[in-house]
């Protein structure tokens, strides 16, 4: 593994009294694919929105351990959170689009960060990040058309231009295919497969198929624990946990 | 089985139909009511908006100045009204060219001609009665549009009086109630909704904001009283003392609808703008707020409406005032409609019904609009997704 972009040390996150994560230890690779698996309740959401802070949200959420990205730990007092998540993007599992244009969804978070001089500049940011999304070819004649009224595949592709649009380093992904149909979601993964060139990408999934096909690295998370981290390919072929290879033939889960 | 629950199926289609008819009854009921109320206002208002004129000479001269019923012909001067002779010095001091000339005009008629015109109770004499048939004959003798209705302000003469100054008086105390309640209101939600911690302070605010909402209104009217006329002294009666009382009155509704309608937003739009780096003022600015927006003014309007029709709070304040020319600021004293309908509601003199009802149509056609904006505002604005 090349050096890791996000290292999780000792982390514990409780949700009021019920401690959701028991000390995780776990490090992110640059430009690489990580998926996230394990049954449901496990943990593996919490920890991916741990890296954005977005749990700071939920009241009585309260975190110990530390995050660093980058060698910086991204719950020191003195960290902006607003700048960090214009480095740490965030995909969600149902598509949310902004009921505004397609243009505006794209060019909302460029504009609130000022990343565009002028309109020229702004149109520019705008087609790059469609583009990189591979949605440019089927949105590009209605820009100003309602995000809202695209497809449920084409909504989350825009999120991912949304999300891209700020030139973040790293892209949080919760399910993104969990609301799609098969076409979909094999057109999202393709895509994340090319973002990993650009992106370092963590991605929570249900399917251990996708897991499979797209993941460089696998954890996975049982009962707020990561029971086994390694290459993808090591973890669904050669398990060396019992429970692992439980859960990824299907035995349980 | 199947035997039982055959059985039962009748019991349950026959209650199913009970029902139904306990609800068109009451249906029925409601709407019979909302018609007698409309068709009894509207038979006993629309007279009002017609008013008895008679042609007449008018002298514009010395004498007429120094005593205004000399301007008509004697036999004129009980049938015309009194209150406008009354105005004619001033009308020659303002228009000197007409002085020494005599004008025949139509001129408004003594309520009580007005009153026999329509044929409802009044108080003429059997001698002016046949003046006014004859010169209903010659054609010397009219029902015309009630235009001073609309232009003059209260008087305690019927035939003159009129809804202007009240109206005016509505409008600014609704401007100054939106101007204070909305802003006010609108952000107290938005921080106790979108910024405030969820701990023992917020949610004894969140109850007293709730309690404050069922508060009779009269309660408010003392505290408009006991605030801003006593301790800020703001003039007694005036628009500025009425609004902001009803700003009082109408903060809670703001509050609670403009709670409601954010909390109708989903989170995964907060979440997208917070995932995008959008600070708490931008997600709730850029997003939240806007999409929130239809609901916020439905509920405010609807709110508006209330205060607008409200009386109790604005008798403490002393808005129930004898009020015959139109408030020039919000200083002056100042009265609004549905106070103006109490004064003429119990006044004596029967002319003063027609107009009574005339101005509870004007009251209710403004407040079914309001609500008509509203249902537009709600369905215009309303965005989906």
């Amino acid at each position: 593994m090349n050096t890791p972009k996000i290292t999780v040390r000792d982390l514990k996150l409780w949700y009021g009294d019920n401690e959701a994560l028991h000390g995780i230890d776990v490090d992110f690779a640059e430009k690489q694919v990580t998926a996230l698996i394990g049954p449901s309740g496990c943990g593996k959401s919490t920890l991916l929105r741990c890296m954005n802070r977005m749990n700071d949200r939920i009241p009585g959420c309260r975190i110990e351990g530390h995050i660093l990205l980058d060698g910086d730990d991204i719950y020191a007092p003195e960290v902006d959170v607003v700048q960090l998540r214009t480095h740490v993007g965030m995909v969600f599992q149902k598509p949310n689009p902004f009921p505004k244009s397609i243009y505006e969804n794209v060019a909302y978070a460029p504009r609130i960060h000022g990343l565009a001089e002028n309109s020229s500049d702004m149109d520019i940011i705008v087609e790059t990040a469609l583009r990189k999304a591979s949605i440019w070819n089927e949105v590009k004649d209605k820009l100003n058309a309602p995000g809202t009224a695209l497809s449920g595949g084409q909504q989350q592709r825009l999120c991912i231009a949304r999300t891209i649009a700020v030139k973040p380093n790293i892209i949080l992904m919760d399910e993104p295919c969990s609301a799609l149909d098969p076409i979909a979601t094999a057109k999202i993964e393709e895509l994340i497969d090319e973002l990993k060139e650009e992106f370092t990408i963590i991605m929570v999934t249900h399917s251990m198929q996708q897991a499979a096909r797209i993941s460089d690295h696998t954890a996975f998370f049982y009962m707020g624990d990561i029971i086994e981290f390694g290459e993808t390919g090591t973890i669904f072929t050669q398990p060396a946990i019992q429970q692992t290879e439980d859960y990824i033939t299907g035995r349980f889960g | 089985m199947s035997l039982q629950i055959n059985a039962n199926m009748k019991r349950r289609y026959a209650a199913e139909k009970r029902f139904k008819a306990y609800a068109i009854t009451a249906l029925a009921l409601a709407g019979a009511f909302l018609i007698f109320f409309f068709s009894d206002m509207i038979s006993k208002g629309l007279p009002a908006l017609q008013q008895a004129e008679i042609l007449v000479d008018v002298h514009y001269n010395d004498t007429s100045m120094k005593s205004y019923r000399k301007a008509v012909d004697k036999p004129f001067r009980i049938i015309v009204s009194r209150g406008w002779l009354r105005t004619l010095p001033l009308h020659m001091e303002d228009h000197p060219e007409l002085m020494g000339t005599t004008k025949s005009q139509w001129v408004i008629a003594n309520a009580d001609v007005d009153q026999y015109l329509k044929e409802k109770p009044h108080r003429l004499k059997k001698k002016y009665q046949k003046q006014i048939d004859h010169l209903y004959s010659e054609g010397k003798v009219r029902l015309a549009f009630n235009t001073g209705f609309f232009t003059r302000g209260d008087s305690k003469m019927p035939e003159l009086a009129g809804i202007k100054s009240a109206v005016i008086g509505s409008i600014y105390v609704l401007l100054l109630t939106i101007a204070f309640a909305l802003p006010i209101g609108v952000m107290t939600a938005v921080y106790l909704e979108e910024f405030a911690p969820d701990n023992r302070l917020t949610q004894t605010i969140e109850v007293n904001i709730n309690n404050l909402a069922a508060i009779p209104s009269i309660l408010f009217g003392l505290l408009g009283l006991a605030i801003f006329i006593n301790f800020f002294g703001a003039p007694r009666s005036s628009a500025l003392a009425g609004g902001l009382t009803l700003a009082l009155m109408t903060l809670p509704i703001i509050i609670i609808t403009t709670r409601a309608s954010l909390k109708a937003i989903p989170d995964s739009i907060r979440e997208a703008a917070f995932g995008l780096g959008a600070s708490r003022w931008q997600t709730v600015w850029h997003h939240v707020l806007p999409l929130a927006m239809p609901g916020i003014l439905t509920g405010s309007i609807i709110g508006l409406a209330q205060a607008m029709g409200e009386t109790a709070p604005l008798l403490i304040v002393g808005m129930m005032a004898y009020v015959p020319d139109a408030p020039g600021s919000m200083l002056d004293a100042a009265t609004v409609l549905p106070a103006q309908i109490y004064t003429w509601a119990g006044e004596s003199i029967r002319a003063y019904e027609e107009r009574t009802a005339a101005a509870i149509l004007v009251l209710l056609t403004v407040l079914l609009s309001l609500n008509g904006l509203a249902v537009y505002l709600r369905k215009h604005f309303e965005k989906r997704w």
